[in-house]
C-alpha cells in the first residue's frame, strides 16, 4: 500500500433558511489515471436558481478536467457557456479547479489550479503560509460589464503540505457584523494557522468543518451566503492493524508477534484466545474494563501497546453492523463497538491479520452458526470499509 | 494485617458471554454488597476452559478454582461460600 495518502474532504452550511445550496462542491478520485478533481462553484444568489447554476459550472467543470483538454481552454469554454446575469451584468457562478495528479507511487503529487471569482485559495505547509505565482487571464465576454479574470497555477504539493479553498461565503462571514470588511483571507489564514499549531495533524474534515463552524459564527449563527470551505491535505496514510483469532499453528504465533511489534500504526486485536496469545508474547496484563458493556457486547480490555482488546465474533459483527447502517460513531453509547468503529473511521489503511485455528469453543451448538465465520465478518467489515468508505484494506491469514 | 480478598475472575470471552457470563457481569444486582466487598472481581478474556471441554460455559473462577455453567444463583451462592471460608 502506498505510503503517502491525499486527504481531501469539505464541509458546508447554507445560507440560514435555505434547504439548498448555492455553493456545490464536488470530488471524483479516478484511480486509473491517477487524478482526483475537486470543484467548488458558487452560483449567484442562494437557493434553488443558484444550486442549479453552481451544480451546472461544477459538473462541466469536472467533465472537463477529466478530458484531455487543457485546463485553460476548458475554463474558457465553461466561461463562454456560463450565463451573464442580465440586470447585474456578472457571472452567475464562480468556480475553483483543483485538478490533482500523481504518480503510481503516490510520490509527484502535482496540482493544477482555475481560480475564477471566488477568493483566493490559500496554502500551507504546516503553519507556514506558502505564497505562488499565479498566471493572469483576462477574457471580455459580450454580456459582461468588465473583464473577467481567470487565474491559473501549477504546484507541486509535499506531505505536510495543504491547499485550502473557499467561498465568499467564507471570506465574507462577519461583514458588517462583528468585523466591518468580513473575515477576509487574512483572518482565514489567521485562524488555520492557529489551529494547525495546536493540532498539527488535523484531518481534512476537521479543519474544514472549523472554518465553516467559525465563519457561521461571525455571522452570528445565522449565515448570511453559503459557506463551504474545502481542505487538500498531504499525508502519510494513518493505518491500523486489526488481529482475530489465534494462529493456525503455535509456531506462528511468534510471527504473529513479529507483525504486531513492527506494525507503524494504531493496533486493535479482537477476541479473547487472540488477546491470551498476544499477552503472552508480549508478557503484558490484560485487564479487562468492566465498567463498559452492553447485554450483546462484551467488555474491552486493556493492553500495553494495543490501543484497544476486544471480544471477537459479537463485536466484529456489531461493527460490520455499524459500519453497513453507515450509523455515525456520535450516536453510539459508549462502548467498545464505538471505540472500534472511530479508529476504522480515523484510518486510511486498515490491514487485517486472520488466524485461522478453529475455535473449539465456538463449535458448541449452543451458539447461533454465525458467530463462527470469522473470515465472512471479515469479508463483510472489508466490503462495507472500502465502497462506503473509501478506505484501503488489506488481508492476510495466520 | 489486612486479610486477602476473595479473587474472583468472570470470563467474558465469547463463548462465555453468550451462555450466561454476561449476566453474571450484573452481580451488583443479586449478589449481597456485603458479600461484594470482600471480593476482588475483574473480567478475563478467557479463562481457557472453554476448549478443554469443562462442564459447559459460563465459567467463574473463585480462589484459582474454575466453575462451570454458573448461573446467578450459583454464582451468589459460591461468592458466599468462599467469603465465608476466607475469614
Ligand atoms: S470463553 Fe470463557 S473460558 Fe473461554
Amino acid at each position: 500500500m502506498n505510503n503517502v495518502f491525499i486527504d481531501v474532504d469539505y464541509a458546508q452550511i447554507y445560507k440560514h433558511g435555505q434547504k439548498i445550496g448555492g455553493d456545490v462542491f464536488l470530488l471524483s478520485r479516478n484511480p486509473e489515471s491517477n487524478q482526483i478533481v475537486c470543484t467548488l462553484s458558487d452560483g449567484l444568489g442562494s437557493g434553488v436558481k443558484a444550486n442549479v447554476l453552481a451544480s451546472m459550472t461544477a459538473h462541466m467543470a469536472h467533465k472537463l478536467s477529466f478530458s484531455p483538454i487543457s485546463l485553460s481552454h476548458s475554463a474558457e469554454i465553461i466561461m463562454n457557456t456560463l450565463p451573464v446575469c442580465k440586470e447585474r451584468k456578472i457571472s452567475y457562478s464562480t468556480f475553483t479547479i483543483a485538478d490533482i495528479h500523481y504518480k503510481n507511487d503516490m510520490e509527484n503529487i502535482n496540482v493544477r489550479l482555475v481560480e475564477y471569482d471566488n477568493p483566493l485559495s490559500l496554502r500551507f505547509r504546516g503553519t507556514e503560509k506558502i505564497t505562488w505565482e499565479r498566471e493572469r487571464n483576462e477574457l471580455r465576454r459580450e454580456a459582461a460589464f468588465k473583464k473577467e479574470v481567470v487565474q491559473y497555477s501549477t504546484f507541486d504539493m509535499e506531505i505536510g503540505e495543504r491547499l485550502i479553498m473557499f467561498s465568499d461565503g467564507v471570506a465574507q462571514s462577519g461583514l458588517g457584523k462583528t468585523l466591518p470588511l468580513g473575515w477576509r483571507n487574512s483572518g482565514v489564514e489567521a485562524f488555520v494557522t492557529d489551529l494547525v499549531s495546536k493540532q498539527p495533524d488535523i484531518s481534512s474534515r476537521e479543519l474544514s468543518a472549523a472554518i465553516v463552524q467559525k465563519a457561521n459564527s461571525l455571522d452570528g449563527m445565522c449565515s448570511k451566503d453559503d459557506i463551504t470551505a474545502v481542505v487538500v491535505y498531504i499525508r502519510r496514510p494513518r493505518k491500523t492493524v486489526i488481529v482475530t483469532g489465534p494462529p493456525f499453528s503455535k509456531e506462528s504465533d511468534e510471527v504473529l508477534g513479529e507483525k504486531i511489534r513492527a506494525f507503524d500504526g494504531r493496533k486493535i486485536v479482537s477476541g479473547g484466545t487472540t488477546a491470551l496469545i498476544v499477552s503472552r508474547l508480549f508478557n503484558k496484563k490484560i485487564t479487562v474494563d468492566l465498567s463498559c458493556w452492553s447485554p450483546d457486547i462484551p467488555p474491552a480490555s486493556k493492553m500495553e501497546g494495543i490501543d484497544l482488546v476486544t471480544e471477537g465474533m459479537l463485536t466484529l459483527s456489531q461493527v460490520a453492523k455499524v459500519l453497513e447502517d453507515k450509523t455515525p460513531p456520535s450516536t453510539l453509547p459508549n462502548s467498545p463497538v464505538r471505540k472500534f468503529v472511530e479508529i476504522l473511521l480515523d484510518s486510511d489503511q486498515i490491514h487485517f491479520i486472520v488466524g485461522t485455528k478453529i475455535n473449539e469453543a465456538h463449535q458448541d451448538p449452543n451458539i447461533p452458526v454465525e458467530i463462527g465465520i470469522r473470515r465472512t465478518i471479515v469479508g463483510r467489515l472489508r466490503a462495507a470499509l472500502e465502497n462506503i468508505y473509501l478506505k484501503e484494506t488489506s488481508q492476510e491469514y495466520l | 494485617m489486612k486479610k486477602e480478598k476473595v479473587q474472583v475472575r468472570i470470563c467474558v470471552g465469547t463463548a462465555c458471554f453468550v451462555q450466561g457470563g454476561s449476566d453474571l457481569l450484573l452481580y451488583n444486582d443479586f449478589v449481597d454488597p456485603a458479600i461484594i466487598a470482600e471480593c476482588e472481581i475483574e473480567g478475563c478474556s478467557c479463562l481457557e476452559t472453554c476448549k478443554a471441554g469443562g462442564e459447559g460455559a459460563p465459567y467463574v473462577q473463585i480462589n484459582g478454582e474454575v466453575h462451570g455453567k454458573v448461573t446467578q444463583e450459583e454464582f451468589a451462592r459460591l461468592l458466599a461460600e468462599a467469603v465465608r471460608k476466607n475469614a
